[in-house]
């Protein structure tokens, strides 16, 4: 750890960062904290606990009001997912921002279940093996159509249009929502009518959700959405070969049409 | 089958793109081909327009089936917009798969402006699919 605030400390020194977004101790509450080289002596609370925070979509915040400073962010493998996808509809610039990694611990990589949990470059803790898991959506698959839409429309009710699924995603960074269009979801009613509040939202997170669940944390009903989005996650990659949250390459095929000779998908099994 | 059952008539909405497929409605309205009064055309500029948005809000307020229908590959007035369509329906249907709603009752076809015959053989197949297929689980 001290290594860890050294380091940090060297970054700000030499001026390749000129802040920082990680954790600090507040009390006994880690909370996001901007640290920077005009108050070093922050870093003592500078800690790196096993739960997670929107870091992504924090940093967006501070983007856009200091869109030309060199920021250095604490990164996950879910933040550096979120982070690609964020260059790759640029609305961050690659060469600003500089990853911080952390690998996660094998209990928080567990409780996510997470397939990915470590960032490309490690810079605190020790690579844990990443977590295979798609039982979730494995137990929807199987049951009956009828079922499978009681099931959902009983989750959806449980919704109170708290708005905190899309609060919390770092793939939300759109500047007008189409949850708050009137003509499509009646603002100002709660519940929402369902299932079209959720599954425009779903259908939104295809080519972008990075499945970092923080959604379904955020979430007080406890609705399963993080199966949901994976599983839309999963039809992109199994129609139209695109995970999203890689480094580089084609851009959403849903927005773009991509260098590969305008590929459509090949025809879905209906039964 | 009950009473009930026997009169299901479904409400279809096509989405028709302005150059080709609305064009294709409409010879088939000059060539006086009948095909069913369940199938509502709402004319977009192109499919590419064809928000997933449109199509869940149909299904919301009781549609039982929605026609999305564009130029073929090629023929696009917009150039590619028909191509973004096929992949949003394709990532839909499945959506839909998963949620419990008959992944069937979206269906995309390429219709030109010259196919007034295709549109009329598309309308009658998928009244006749949705009509078998009976009410939406999501009407209320």
């Amino acid at each position: 750890m001290e290594k860890f605030k050294k380091y940090i400390k060297e970054l700000f020194e030499s001026g390749e960062i000129e802040g920082f977004l990680g954790i600090r101790k507040n009390g006994l509450h880690p909370v996001p904290h901007l640290f920077t080289p005009e108050h070093p002596e922050e870093l003592e609370t500078l800690t790196i606990p096993d739960v997670r925070y929107p870091m992504t979509e924090i940093l967006l915040t501070i983007v856009r009001k200091y869109p030309d400073k060199k920021l250095g962010i604490m990164v996950r493998g879910c933040d550096e997912r979120a982070l690609n996808e964020l260059v790759k509809n640029q609305k961050i610039l690659p060469e600003l921002i500089k990853h911080i990694g952390i690998a996660c611990s094998a209990d928080l990589a567990a409780s996510c279940r997470c397939a990915q949990p470590y960032p490309e470059e490690i810079h605190y803790g020790e690579k844990v093996a990443p977590v295979e898991d798609r039982s979730d959506i494995e137990a929807i698959d199987t049951m009956p159509q009828e079922e499978r839409f009681d099931y959902w429309m009983s989750e959806f009710s449980k919704c109170i249009k708290c708005y905190g699924c899309r609060n919390i995603c770092s793939m939300c960074f759109c500047d007008q929502c189409t949850l708050e269009d009137n003509d499509l979801i009646a603002t100002g009613q709660a519940p929402p009518a369902i299932p079209i509040f959720h599954l425009i939202r779903a259908f939104h997170m295809a080519g972008r959700c990075i499945d970092c669940g923080l959604c379904e944390e955020a979430c007080p009903a406890h609705i399963p959405l993080r199966t949901l989005y994976r599983k839309v996650r999963e039809s992109m990659s199994g129609f139209l070969g695109y995970v999203s949250g890689t480094e580089g390459g084609e851009k959403d095929p849903l927005e773009f049409l991509g260098s590969e000779g305008y590929m459509v998908p090949s025809k879905i099994d209906e039964k | 089958m009950t009473q009930k059952e026997e009169s299901f008539e479904p409400k279809i909405i096509a989405f028709c793109c302005n150059w080709c497929s609305y064009a294709g409605a409409d010879l088939a309205g000059s060539m006086r081909l009948k095909y069913p009064p369940n199938v509502l055309p709402i004319r977009v500029m192109c499919s590419g327009r064809i928000s997933p948005h449109f199509v869940m809000k149909a299904f919301q307020k009781g549609a039982d089936g929605v026609l999305v229908t564009g130029c073929h590959y090629g023929d696009c007035h917009y150039m590619k917009g028909n191509y973004i369509t096929m992949r949003r329906v394709t990532i839909l249907k499945d959506l839909l798969k998963f949620v419990g709603v008959e992944p069937k009752r979206l269906r995309a076809e390429w219709i030109a402006g010259s196919e007034g015959d295709k549109f009329a053989r598309v309308a009658h197949e998928f009244t006749d699919e949705i009509r078998n297929l009976g009410p939406s689980p999501l009407r209320g």
